[in-house]
């Protein structure tokens, strides 16, 4: 088509003798230089050996580009041929190739002629050299076939700019084998006589390493953030095993000393071999894969030559594997864990301690599976490094659970365990400590026996949390329980209380002010009732408290209206008392505001709730403390909650005798021989001896002490009780004395001969009250 | 219902018919009897055969009463006497049945007592100290006017014991107290319990309670208290004498003395039996003093309504 005078200087021909000839005509030999394709549209360049015109054969170097037409395909080619050498020197240019070819990092290069186009892919194949440094990974590294790849190339060719490609291989099978990745540099390749981009030159290098140690760290950053997020033990053990698979393992078993579970303060150092440990955590890579040699919260001791006894032992983290004999023996040891090991291929192993403030909490277990590759030391300073922040976290919510149980503990110890066996009301009692992060509350209740079958049924709150609230609850209750014992009618009872707390905060500087009301005073709360089974009044007085709710037998509901009342220590004010005739069957609701208020609803919309629950039909009592818990609370309450349900019982007629008595010392043999008849009556005879006496002396005191009306009572419940009431309220010297020194040795003997005797003062009086068991029938 | 039990075994009948009788006055103007009789009566037969005897009824008034005579063997078609011996059941001052036995010396025992049943032996509530203990009562609670409601004009002029009695109880513990008694006599029903109120407090408005033994006539005091605008027992307190039962069912439930007719009928059959196994023996007296068993109507005595102008909350001094 063409001939230079060159091509007719070196091979004798003249351009009328060779245009239109067959290129192959010129070859010296039949077959073609290798490699050498005159079709398709890649340049080529090559040695090949041609025939002079006069037949000696003239070694030449070819370089060979295709003519391209409009549609990409070679219409024909331009063959530059240069005799004996290149321009450059033979050696010089083998070396260079050579050193292309040997690199270490794959370099390729691409013409820039031809991008862009689908042409392009095809044409960089044959520059492309890949380094033998990673020939293992060579069909990982990018190749003309990644889209991505070939955009970038592209690109380069077109802005004529340099630019950073990131690669990566394929994920491997099993999640912790390591991912090849490559960082491929793309620069643009000028000529350096037109400054035209004519091609684009790429060096792959393999950034595996790189980017695992980037994995590392994010895996680490991230630990920070996704363990220890709760102050909850086996939360925490769990968050490292989810953490862990399975970017770093394909198994993880977490493992706590038994004693740390049982809140037991762990001992500083590294523990015994044979010590027992608990599974808390465990996580696994593969689906369906929850088979273990431990189940999670069994206990379980590893052998001392088992790398996590090692471990713990050392207090140092354990690398070993499939080649350690030790880790050998210990899997074939358990039939269980060799069939595991087999099974899922279990090959290699991390064991590494989990310590938190020079103390051993436990060991996390690392393992790696068939399709991962074995740990290497970069991922023992990983685990290590992700044991140390899980024992931290693990460490911080076992100090905190065991404090907090302590404060629930102590707590608890200050509220009724059993409630006292009495006949007055049939009561039960929830207390719900707050959700964690609130602390302990100061929230209690009470139900306390009073003289003559009653029963006092005490709700109380006081303001704040921690264990400053608990124990100023602990000593209100104490104070109620001795105030109610001397018998105080409930307003004047809140009113010694009061008194109290008064002078419970001067005395106390060292309560933090966080527990203390504005006005610097304990702020507390509190409600005192009293029933009666044998009048069926309430009578109660609130120092600030939420009232109570009644069911009546009847069904209706409603909220008690009681004087609300100041808050206990503020002082000086009055508190009223309010009285409620129950029908026999009533339902009383006592509770604390943490029951009522909530983000969601005020005390008037809570107590609206209370009622309704309370009016639902429920078979029992305890059904109903359920269900008025589950109606009015969240799953996690902000406030301690107290609940106190009491149903009234009555004492009728066949139970409860009472006389009027004139003060006539003459009386009192009519009174004796009335209390006989009574007993007869209740068919209990054996206790007419006593009881004459004690009528007899009460009688008499009062008749001789007291002022009338006078009043005699017997009550038949639990115990049999003698009562004998007068309109004095001069009690007795000495209350429950066992000698008596002003009325002679009268009390004296009641005392002896009953079960207890005391007063208490009345609206209108005092009563004496001695009580006898009753006789085992 | 436990009781005193006195083994059969250990009571050999001494007499010949193993027969006791009962004599009760005939039934009151409604010819019904009070639910305290039907007590006594119920409570004699259960003791007489506890004791191993049978039981012989007659409602006879006087000592020629056909039922009577045949009872103590005076009516020859219906030979000897068909009792060993005859208890008389409220007897009244003076009473032909009673001079009758003793004349005959028929061994005979009284509930309720008089001067010729003195020499025998008989149990009796004593009816004056119950009233005087009821005045007391109502005193003690801080009331002056205090009336009293015996039984009927009927009941009193025939002689009834306790209705004399309680009169005279009612009365001395007045005048000890330094009161003016005010004694009424009612019809034992309804419409005469209503009128007796209309009466007292015509007399005297400042009337705050009532003593009372006329249990047929409450239910009408109570109406009429209430037609008056006075509460039991806030503006106004009764105490009676009255049978236990019974003072349960009124509403408010009555304070009284109960009677306690178990005991005395067991004690009238014990004198019986004791009469009859030895004739010779002095005779016994049981005399009952129940005390007044608190209930719902009786309270401290307030002003009568509208009679002063109502007292202030008092101002109390706070310095306590």
């Amino acid at each position: 088509m063409g001939w230079s005078e060159g091509a007719r200087r070196m091979l004798g021909h003249s351009p009328p003798d060779i245009v239109g000839r067959a290129v192959t005509d010129l070859l010296a030999g039949p077959e073609p230089p290798a490699g050498f394709l005159p079709l398709g549209s890649r340049e080529w360049s090559g040695t090949a050996v041609l025939r002079h015109r006069d037949g000696h054969p003239v070694e030449f170097t070819l370089l060979v580009d295709p003519l391209l037409g409009g549609d990409g395909a070679a219409q024909g080619f331009v063959v530059t041929a240069m005799t004996g050498r290149p321009a450059e020197s033979e050696p010089d240019r083998r070396l260079r190739e050579w050193a292309f070819a040997q690199s270490s990092i794959a370099l390729s290069a691409y013409p820039a002629s031809t991008s862009p186009g689908a042409g392009a892919a095809d044409s960089a194949s044959p520059g492309s050299r890949q380094p033998h440094a990673v020939a293992e990974g060579d069909e990982q590294a990018p190749t003309a076939t990644d889209e991505g790849f070939l955009r970038c190339v592209r690109r380069v060719a077109e802005d004529a700019r340099p630019m950073r490609y990131e690669h990566f291989a394929p994920a491997p099978p099993t999640a912790s084998a390591r991912q090849r990745t490559w960082i491929v540099e793309l620069w643009p390749v000028r000529d350096p006589d037109t400054g035209e981009v004519v091609g684009v030159g790429t060096a792959a290098f393999d950034s595996s390493e790189h980017h695992s140690a980037r994995q590392r760290l994010a895996l680490l950053n991230e630990a920070g953030t996704r363990v220890g997020t709760t102050l909850n033990v086996t939360r925490t053990a769990q968050e490292l095993a989810d953490l862990a698979v399975p970017r770093l393992a394909d198994f993880v078993s977490v493992d706590l000393l038994d004693s740390v579970m049982c809140g037991e303060e762990p001992t500083p150092g590294p523990v015994d071999a044979d010590v027992v440990l608990r599974r808390v955590a465990q996580q696994f890579s593969a689906e369906g894969a929850a088979e273990t040699a431990v189940d999670l919260g069994e206990t379980d001791a590893y052998p001392s030559f088992s790398p996590p006894a090692r471990s713990l032992v050392s207090g140092q983290p354990v690398l070993s594997g499939a080649d350690d004999p030790d880790f050998v023996r210990w899997i074939s040891q358990d039939a269980a864990r060799s069939a595991l090991a087999r099974k899922y291929g279990y090959h290699s192993i991390i064991a590494t301690p989990l310590r938190a403030r020079g103390t051993t909490l436990g060991v996390a277990v690392f393992l790696r599976t068939d399709g991962s590759e074995p740990f290497q030391q970069d991922d023992l300073i990983v685990a290590e490094e992700l044991a140390g922040r899980a024992a931290v976290g693990v460490d911080n919510a076992r100090r905190y659970t065991r404090e907090r149980t302590n404060a629930l503990t102590l707590q608890r110890s200050l509220l009724p365990r059993d409630l006292p066996k009495q006949a007055a009301v049939e009561a039960v009692y929830r207390y719900l400590p707050a959700g964690t992060g609130a602390g302990v509350g100061g929230d209690w209740f009470d139900v306390v026996p009073l003289s003559g079958t009653r029963v006092a049924l005490v709700v109380g709150d006081v303001v704040g949390h921690g264990i400053h609230a608990s124990a100023t609850m602990g000593r209100l209750r104490t104070a109620v329980r001795t105030l109610a014992d001397v018998d105080l009618p409930p307003d004047e009872l809140l009113t010694h209380l009061d008194d109290l707390v008064i002078h419970l905060t001067s005395d106390d500087d060292t309560v933090d002010s966080r527990f203390r009301d504005d006005t610097g005073e304990i702020g507390a709360t509190c409600l005192y009732a009293v029933y009666d089974p044998v009048s069926r009044v309430c009578t109660m007085a609130s120092a600030g408290h939420i009232p109570p709710a009644v069911l009546l037998p009847d069904g209706t509901v409603s909220v008690v209206r009681l004087t609300p009342g100041p808050l206990l220590g503020v002082g000086g004010l009055p508190f009223e008392a309010t009285e409620l005739e129950l029908p026999e069957g009533s339902l009383l609701a006592f509770c604390t505001d943490g029951l009522i208020e909530a983000r969601d609803r005020d005390i008037t919309l809570g107590l609206e709730r209370l009622c309704e629950a309370l009016a639902s039909p429920v078979p029992s009592l305890e059904v109903t403390c359920d269900a008025i818990l589950k109606a009015l609370l969240s799953d996690s309450p902000a406030d301690d909650v107290a609940l106190l349900l009491a149903r009234t019982r009555a004492l009728h007629a066949d139970q409860v005798a009472a006389w009027a008595l004139p003060s006539d010392p003459a009386i009192v043999a009519d009174a004796r021989a009335q209390a006989s008849r009574q007993l007869a009556l209740w068919g209990l005879e054996d206790a007419a001896f006593v009881t004459e006496l004690v009528v007899s002396e009460l009688v008499t005191n009062a008749i001789r002490y007291g002022a009338v009306p006078i009043g005699l009572r017997l009550i038949r419940d639990r115990t049999l009780i003698c009562e004998v009431s007068d309109a004095s309220s001069t009690a007795p010297h000495l209350r429950r004395a066992r000698t008596y020194d002003e009325g002679g040795r009268g009390l004296h003997m009641v005392a002896q001969l009953t079960q207890g005797w005391g007063t208490r003062q009345t609206a209108t009086g005092k009563t004496i009250w001695a009580e006898q068991p009753l006789p085992v029938s | 219902m436990t009781e005193h039990r006195d083994e059969p075994t250990t009571a050999s009948p001494a007499g010949r018919t193993h027969t006791l009788g009962l004599l009760y006055p005939p039934a009151g103007r409604n010819q019904v009897y009070t639910t305290m009789q039907l007590a006594f009566i119920g409570g004699v037969a259960e003791s007489a055969t506890r004791h191993g005897y049978d039981l012989l009824l007659s409602p006879a008034a006087t000592d020629d009463d056909p039922s009577f005579r045949r009872m103590v063997g005076e009516e020859p078609a219906y030979g000897g006497p068909r009792v060993d011996g005859v208890i008389v059941m409220e007897i009244r001052r003076e009473d032909d049945r009673v001079e009758h036995l003793a004349a005959t010396g028929f061994p005979f025992v009284a509930i309720g007592r008089n001067h010729r049943a003195d020499a025998v032996g008989w149990v009796d509530l004593d009816f004056a100290g119950l009233a005087s203990g009821c005045v007391r009562h109502l005193a003690d609670l801080g009331h002056r006017g205090i009336v009293f409601v015996n039984r009927s004009e009927q009941l009193f002029d025939s002689g009834y014991g306790f209705a004399r009695l309680g009169d005279e109880g009612y009365t001395e513990a007045m005048t000890q107290l330094g009161l003016v008694p005010r004694a009424y006599l009612c019809g034992d029903d309804l419409a005469s319990g209503e009128e007796v109120v209309e009466r007292i407090l015509l007399d005297d408005p400042m009337t705050t309670s009532m003593v009372t033994q006329n249990e047929a006539a409450l239910e009408g005091v109570y109406r009429g208290l209430t037609r008056h605008g006075r509460s039991v027992p806030r503006d106004f307190s009764v105490v009676g004498v009255a049978a236990s039962p019974w003072a349960e069912q009124v509403s408010p439930q009555l304070t009284a003395a109960e009677i306690p007719t178990k005991e005395m009928t067991r004690a009238a059959v014990e004198l019986m039996v004791e009469r009859l196994r030895k004739p010779g023996a002095p005779p016994r007296h049981v005399l009952l003093r129940p005390l007044i068993t608190l209930r719902a109507s009786t309270g401290p005595c307030r002003s009568v309504p509208g009679s002063e102008p109502e007292p202030e909350f008092p101002e109390f001094d706070i310095d306590f």
